[in-house]
């Protein structure tokens, strides 16, 4: 990227591609694909076309069918959809819901709002490597178990969950799965075909794809149905009132479409990219330890902690380069992370740990310039520091 | 204010290039020492001051963990300190001080920390003492 600070960030948020941003410009002015896609007449006819196109290159991407996905305004519109939609139309059969305690705030706090509307939920604790394992799902689950949440790929640390494993324990007693892939898909391949998933989160713009807009995969077969949010026109099969953003969508669809495409290549990339930083920072701070697990995780994460310095400085000291203490959604309360306190990293090191996320425009020599910023100012700050 | 922060460029010169940080020598003559904080706390400062016979402060010196506020009200302060009368020093306020640099309330914590391990030099200078750390106990996190 042409700039000079060096966004290793990615999991914040990606740029859009600009192979995105050209398909979607095509859909904003009188030439373009403007018309609303509810409309009857052609113009209307045309960006329907556009909508389906994409939900299609979207479904393509993780083994669905079209019709099994709904436009929503992120994934955490997505989440707050699956989770409460699914909490209230099944509250008949039970009021019990299942989740883990480093889920996305997304999750976290729908769950506490289920809670205060009286439903129960049981919050699962991670492993030492931060993985939520199937068989604590199982012991979990209860005989008024509506819906069990949990993350594919932990945003913060990286790891990724057998989700294949915890769908099989899930669709065998009969309880819904949801699962928020705004961290895995284009990353991890997915299956849905495969997977015992029953609700699945997207996100376009953690995807090179524009922000404002998401997905949720709901199941037809067997079917799931839900509580919509939002009421209105009727949208989206009835799940998601609203009149489709057209350019969203189609910037969505293709940033979904080029993932396909690129999948397996920048996968390797980002692993090769991922494993010289890490080699690179222990290098350079021997004392840096690695957070989650060393080989289950998505190819872009690495979350590292750096004992013996405060963590705010070391993210100012390092201004050269855009990274997070914590994910970008809660490092502005300037709170430890509750992911990492719930690995059982203490305070200090909680606060003193830093997520670098690279992605599909991450070079070489951004890496190499990485590690020797972060080197040189972990030291300069570990000297000032007193003894103890 | 330095881009993304609430911290302004003052504070963001002295954080970048700390002014008179470290500790003297073990056999420098005239020093004593005060520190304050806890790194559990997330902030911990070891503050040293060489006085002469006239009761000058001639020279500071001090270790820091913290936050950028942090390091950088301790470089302030030793500047403001060099060359003045130990007496001052005793009254210095670094809350002042990072009032008077804009700094969050959050921040406050930090100013009284660093206040509190120059004040505890202060003091091991007027009891005589040996010139060894004195501890200030930082209980107060605002």
């Amino acid at each position: 990227m042409k700039q000079e600070t060096i966004y290793l960030d990615y999991a914040a948020t990606t740029p859009v591609d600009p192979r995105v941003a050209e398909k979607m410009a095509c859909c904003l002015t009188c030439e373009g694909t403007f018309a609303n896609p509810a409309s009857a007449h052609a113009p209307g006819r045309k960006a329907r076309g556009a909508v389906e196109r994409a939900r299609s290159q979207v479904a393509a991407l993780v083994g669905a069918e079209p019709g099994e996905i709904v436009f929503t305004s992120g994934a955490t519109e997505s989440d707050n959809l699956a989770i409460k939609g699914a909490a209230h139309f099944y509250s008949d059969k039970g009021r019990h819901l299942i989740t883990s305690r480093i889920e996305h705030k997304a999750v976290l706090d729908t769950c506490k709002q289920l809670e205060r509307d009286g439903f129960e939920v049981t919050w699962l604790k991670p492993d030492a490597d931060g993985l939520i394992q199937p068989s604590v799902v199982e012991q979990a689950l209860r005989p008024d178990t509506v819906l069990v949440s949990i993350m594919h790929v932990n945003n913060e640390i990286g790891t990724v969950n057998d989700i294949a494993g915890i769908g099989r324990v899930t669709r065998e007693r009969g309880v819904l799965l949801h699962v928020d892939a705004a961290q895995s898909a284009g990353k991890v391949p997915i299956d849905l075909k495969t997977l015992c998933v029953d609700l699945m989160s997207f996100s376009g713009h953690k995807l090179y794809g524009p922000k404002g807009i998401g997905a949720l995969y709901v199941r037809r077969e067997p079917r799931v149905q839900l509580d919509p949010l939002m009421h209105g026109g009727g949208h989206e099969h009835g799940m998601r009132s609203g009149t489709l953003a057209t350019h969203q969508i189609v910037g969505m669809g293709e940033a979904f479409e080029l993932a396909r495409q690129e999948l397996p290549q920048e996968a390797k990339k980002l692993n090769a990219l991922r494993e010289k930083l890490w080699r690179g920072l222990h290098a350079a701070v021997p004392q840096a330890l690695l957070n989650g697990h060393p080989t289950q995780r998505v190819c872009g994460i690495l979350n590292v902690a750096f004992p013996g310095i405060e963590g705010e400085s070391l993210l100012f000291a390092c201004g050269a380069i855009a990274v997070s203490s914590g994910s970008a959604c809660t490092s502005a309360d300037q709170q430890p992370s509750f992911v990492l306190r719930a690995l059982g990293r203490d305070d200090q090191l909680a606060g003193s740990s830093i997520r670098f996320s690279i992605g599909r425009f991450t070079t070489d020599d951004e890496v190499e310039a990485a590690v020797r910023v972060v080197g040189q100012e972990y030291h300069r700050l570990l000297d000032l520091a007193p003894a103890g | 204010m330095f881009p993304g922060s609430e911290y302004n460029t003052e504070v963001w010169s002295h954080f970048r290039a700390p002014r008179n940080s470290g500790v003297f020598p073990a056999d420098a003559s005239g020093v004593v020492a005060g520190a304050a904080g806890a790194r559990k706390h997330g902030r911990a400062v070891e503050f040293q001051l060489q006085v002469n016979a006239a009761g000058t402060v001639v020279d500071c010196r001090y270790r820091v963990f913290g936050c950028p506020a942090t390091i950088a009200l301790c470089s302030m302060a030793s500047e403001a300190l060099k060359g003045g009368p130990l007496c001052d020093a005793a009254r210095y306020s670094v809350v002042q001080l990072a009032d008077r640099l804009g700094l969050v309330a959050e921040k406050r914590a930090a100013a009284i920390v660093v206040e509190d391990a120059i004040r505890a030099a202060v003091r091991r200078y007027n009891n005589n003492s040996p010139p060894q750390l004195a501890v200030v106990k930082f209980t107060m996190e605002s």
